[in-house]
């Protein structure tokens, strides 16, 4: 093979090895196939496919199973730590935020701090968006307990903001779940934190 | 509840392909409404991109029953998590069946063009077709030309450049895919041979005029191929105009330039061969076309007579690739010691890669300036999202082991207080009669009715009020007094006058003694009952704790081999994975050394027929003499 050819057959193999160009992933020219032709360098890109996929249904295979065993191990840690009969969840949402910035939320219950939970905006963007938070789990005997809530963050007009609500908790026996929702009073302008329990 | 259900779903969509989230610049969140706080608890983690936790929590809520609210919208967000996560074969079963028939057919349509796209990318090509055909209406305009483009790709993928160029013909909008469906199709003319039909495509693309670097890059690209085709198909001249067009500075200016030099050499013209040549000479040695250009020079030295130059410049083309060669070797052994691999997974990420994650920049190290076009390769990315994707998972199983160690330390102290505990509660159980506890109740509660029938007052009396009433009849009972005689009459009459005030007292009293009596019978029934119950859980807990301990122990026994052989596998895979990806990279650098190898040889080649030449000369010249 001459100079020249081997040259113009890497101008080919550049033409062969051109993918179909997407707007988004617009990528710099392949310009290192000049020692292949188009046909073996389909043939080499159908067995790097093959092989890909094989690796790649190990991986689809493993991540299921380890999914599911990740569910199990999720459920006996909750159970083991936290059972039924003794279980409160703290749970806490939002309902639009438009006059409180959260930045972190106490908890005390019977006057013991259990929970200080700082909120990175992540967070509180998902709060925001309705997801809910469960920011901590107590095993609570049967009886009437008091739950003291500790809101800081910014509020209206951009001032540091800290307000407390207070619930006092009966707890029967089964799990239990307390909400601490934090939404906006419209009339007053105010953010208005409310605890409650999940129905 | 369909409504709602959709949005979910366009919500997983949307996440899954978008690599900077849902949210458009601007647009304002439309919360969703939660019925059920772990289901929010779920959304929490999806909204923040960590599906892997997300996943795990609404798989056991859904075991738990918690979603009970959301059961439709939770499968689909579940199938949504899945795709996110980049566990296509789960989102797929899901989708297909949930997207059957009671979903409308825009979602579903969309779907299904995502998970062709995804099965595109990662290789599942027969997948990928028969989730385009599920396709059964026209997608929304953003999507119906990717989807043509992706159509025609897998036509590619399948070498069928035929069907790929009937898919690209006649391109049916002016959008903003329609140029880089003009290019796709002019390559895959050219790659099937129809060069004149091609180079109408390419030409009106290398004259576009680029609004932006993309359109400009495209350009590049289609004047380059234009050029290339021309010059294959044995058309110098024509081949100039479009290599000429391409920027000089841009990616393709190399390529270019090294064309337009063999354009002008293929008519003998190597005086202005050189010209792009030697620009290219104090370029980046790393791209082809300027090792390429380090031959080109002296061969047109060459057929320019510059006999001594050309060997010159053999000479130290040799030197540079031999050094080039080196450094490749290096960064071969330095991928193959495993430095590469692991340098992806130093970070630790926190969180799963999600489906849309890409390495953006290569680590340092010598080999990277080898592989940066492997960054822009599916095979390569995606290949090593997987191999991120089995750490995590690696690490995730790493955590749960230690975790169940400590389990099972605490299911074995738990234990061993139980039993260390239970002989005392089974001895003060014993000594706590609650049988006779109930038949005195029930003693009290005759005894009670009896006075109560008999209206005996003085069974209710008070202790004291007892005592007096004791005196009282004692005092009457006394024989002095039944004398009779004046004072015994008096005090007889005291007595009894005492005796009716005590009486009557005691009548008053009776009603609300009797109550109050009654009162404090019922709450102690009520104790009692309540005794009993706690008695029965007592006996219950004391029948069911070893029952759930065996269930606890048993559980975390069950678990513990299953994460050490699941990790196992993790392991191995990690191990192929790691293997594909060195491969791959290593493939890459043996390819660019195969290639200096190749123009080495060439060189001293050339150089041994100039040595021949001068040397045949120079005898002509000595026998002239």
């Amino acid at each position: 093979m001459t100079l020249k050819q081997s040259i113009l057959i890497a101008g080919l193999a550049w033409l062969a090895g051109v993918m179909v160009v997407h707007a988004q992933d617009a990528a710099p020219l392949d310009a290192d196939a000049a020692l292949g032709d188009a046909q073996s360098l389909e043939v080499d890109e159908a067995m790097a496919r093959a092989e890909f996929r094989s690796l790649d249904e190990d991986v689809q295979s493993l991540k299921k199973e380890v999914l599911d065993l990740n569910r199990d191990l999720f459920l006996l840690e909750e159970e083991l730590l936290f059972p039924a009969n003794s279980q409160v969840a703290f749970f806490i949402s939002m309902d639009v935020g438009e006059y409180f910035a959260l930045d972190s939320i106490n908890l005390k219950i019977d006057g013991k701090e259990v929970s200080n939970y700082l909120y990175t905006q992540r967070e509180v963007d998902a709060l925001v968006r309705g997801g809910v938070h469960r920011v901590h789990m107590e095993n609570l005997k049967v009886g009437e307990h008091e739950l003291v809530a500790v809101f800081t963050g910014e509020g209206p007009h951009v001032r540091d903001y800290r307000r407390g609500a207070t619930i006092n908790i009966e707890k029967g026996i089964g799990a239990k779940y307390i909400e601490l929702e934090i939404t906006d009073r419209v009339t007053k302008q105010q953010p208005e934190f409310v605890i409650k329990e999940w129905e | 509840m369909i409504a709602r259900c959709l949005k979910i779903i366009a919500l997983a969509l949307t996440l899954a392909l978008s690599p900077t989230g849902v949210l458009a610049a601007g647009s304002k969140p439309e919360p969703t409404v939660v019925k059920d706080a772990h289901y929010g608890e779920v959304l929490f983690y999806f909204y923040q991109e960590e599906y892997f936790p997300a996943i795990v929590r609404l798989l056991a809520a859904q075991k738990q029953t918690q979603v009970e609210n959301h059961i439709d919208e939770s499968e689909l967000l579940l199938g949504g998590l899945y795709l996110s996560y980049g566990h296509h074969k789960r989102a797929a079963e899901i989708f297909e069946k949930l997207l059957a028939d009671n979903v409308e057919p825009e979602i579903r349509n969309r779907t299904w063009f995502f998970l062709a796209k995804i099965w595109q990318q990662r290789g599942y090509l027969a997948e990928a077709q028969t989730a385009l055909n599920n396709i059964d209406k026209e997608l929304p305009k953003e999507l119906e030309a990717e989807r043509h483009m992706l159509q025609a790709q897998l036509h590619i993928d399948n070498s069928n450049h035929e069907q790929a160029i009937a898919e690209l013909q006649d391109w049916p909008r002016r959008d903003a895919w329609a140029n880089y469906a003009k290019f796709n199709l002019g390559v895959a003319m050219v790659r099937s041979g129809q060069v004149n039909a091609a180079a109408g495509l390419l030409d009106e693309l290398g004259e576009l005029d680029p609004l932006n670097e993309e359109m400009s890059s495209l350009r590049d690209k289609a004047n380059l191929a234009l050029g290339y085709a021309y010059l294959q198909d044995g058309q110098p001249q024509a081949a100039k105009v479009p290599l000429n067009r391409v920027r000089l500075e841009g990616p393709f200016s190399n390529k270019a330039l090294l064309g337009v030099g063999w354009a002008d050499a293929e008519v003998n013209n190597y005086q202005r061969a050189l010209v792009p040549w030697m620009e290219l000479r104090n370029r980046d040695l790393l791209d082809s076309a300027v090792q390429e250009s380090m031959l080109a020079i002296p061969y047109a030295l060459a057929k320019l007579d510059s006999i001594s130059q050309a060997a010159d410049h053999y000479l130290n083309a040799i030197e540079a690739f031999y050094e080039e060669s080196h450094r490749i070797d290096a960064a071969i052994g330095k991928i193959q010691s495993g430095e590469l691999m692991n340098s992806f997974i130093e970070d630790r990420q926190e969180k799963t890669t999600g489906w849309y994650w890409q390495l953006e920049e290569l680590p340092d190290g010598p080999e990277s300036r080898y592989l940066y076009h492997l960054l822009a390769t599916h095979k390569f990315q995606e290949g090593l999202k997987n191999f991120r994707d089995l750490h995590y998972l690696w690490r995730n199983l790493d955590d749960w082991q230690r975790s169940v160690d400590v389990y099972r330390n605490m299911l074995s102290t738990r234990e061993f207080a139980y039993n260390e505990r239970l002989p005392m509660v089974e001895e003060s159980l014993a000594a706590a009669d609650l049988d006779g506890m109930v038949q005195r109740k029930l003693d009290f509660d005759a005894r009670l009715k009896s006075i109560e029938e008999n209206g005996d007052s003085l069974a209710l009396a008070t202790p004291h009020e007892f005592e007096l009433w004791g005196e009282i009849t004692a005092i009457e009972r006394n024989p002095a007094l039944q004398a009779n005689i004046p004072e015994a009459d008096d005090v007889r009459s005291k007595v009894k006058l005492l005796k009716g005030a005590l009486q009557w007292t005691l009548d008053k009293e009776f009603r609300a003694r009797l109550s109050k009596i009654r009162r404090n019978l019922r709450q102690t029934g009520e104790a009692l009952v309540e005794t009993q119950r706690s008695r029965r859980q007592i006996d219950e807990k004391m029948r069911t704790e070893p029952l759930l301990f065996a269930d606890f122990n048993g559980r975390v026994e069950g678990l513990s081999p299953q994460i050490d052989l699941l990790k196992a596998r993790v392991e191995t895979a990690m191990l192929k994975q790691r293997g594909f990806m060195e491969g791959v990279a290593v493939d890459e650098l043996q390819a660019q050394r195969q290639r200096l190898d190749t123009y080495t040889v060439q060189a001293r080649f050339a150089l041994a027929a100039i040595y021949d030449l001068a040397a045949s000369e120079a005898t002509v010249g000595d026998a002239s003499q």
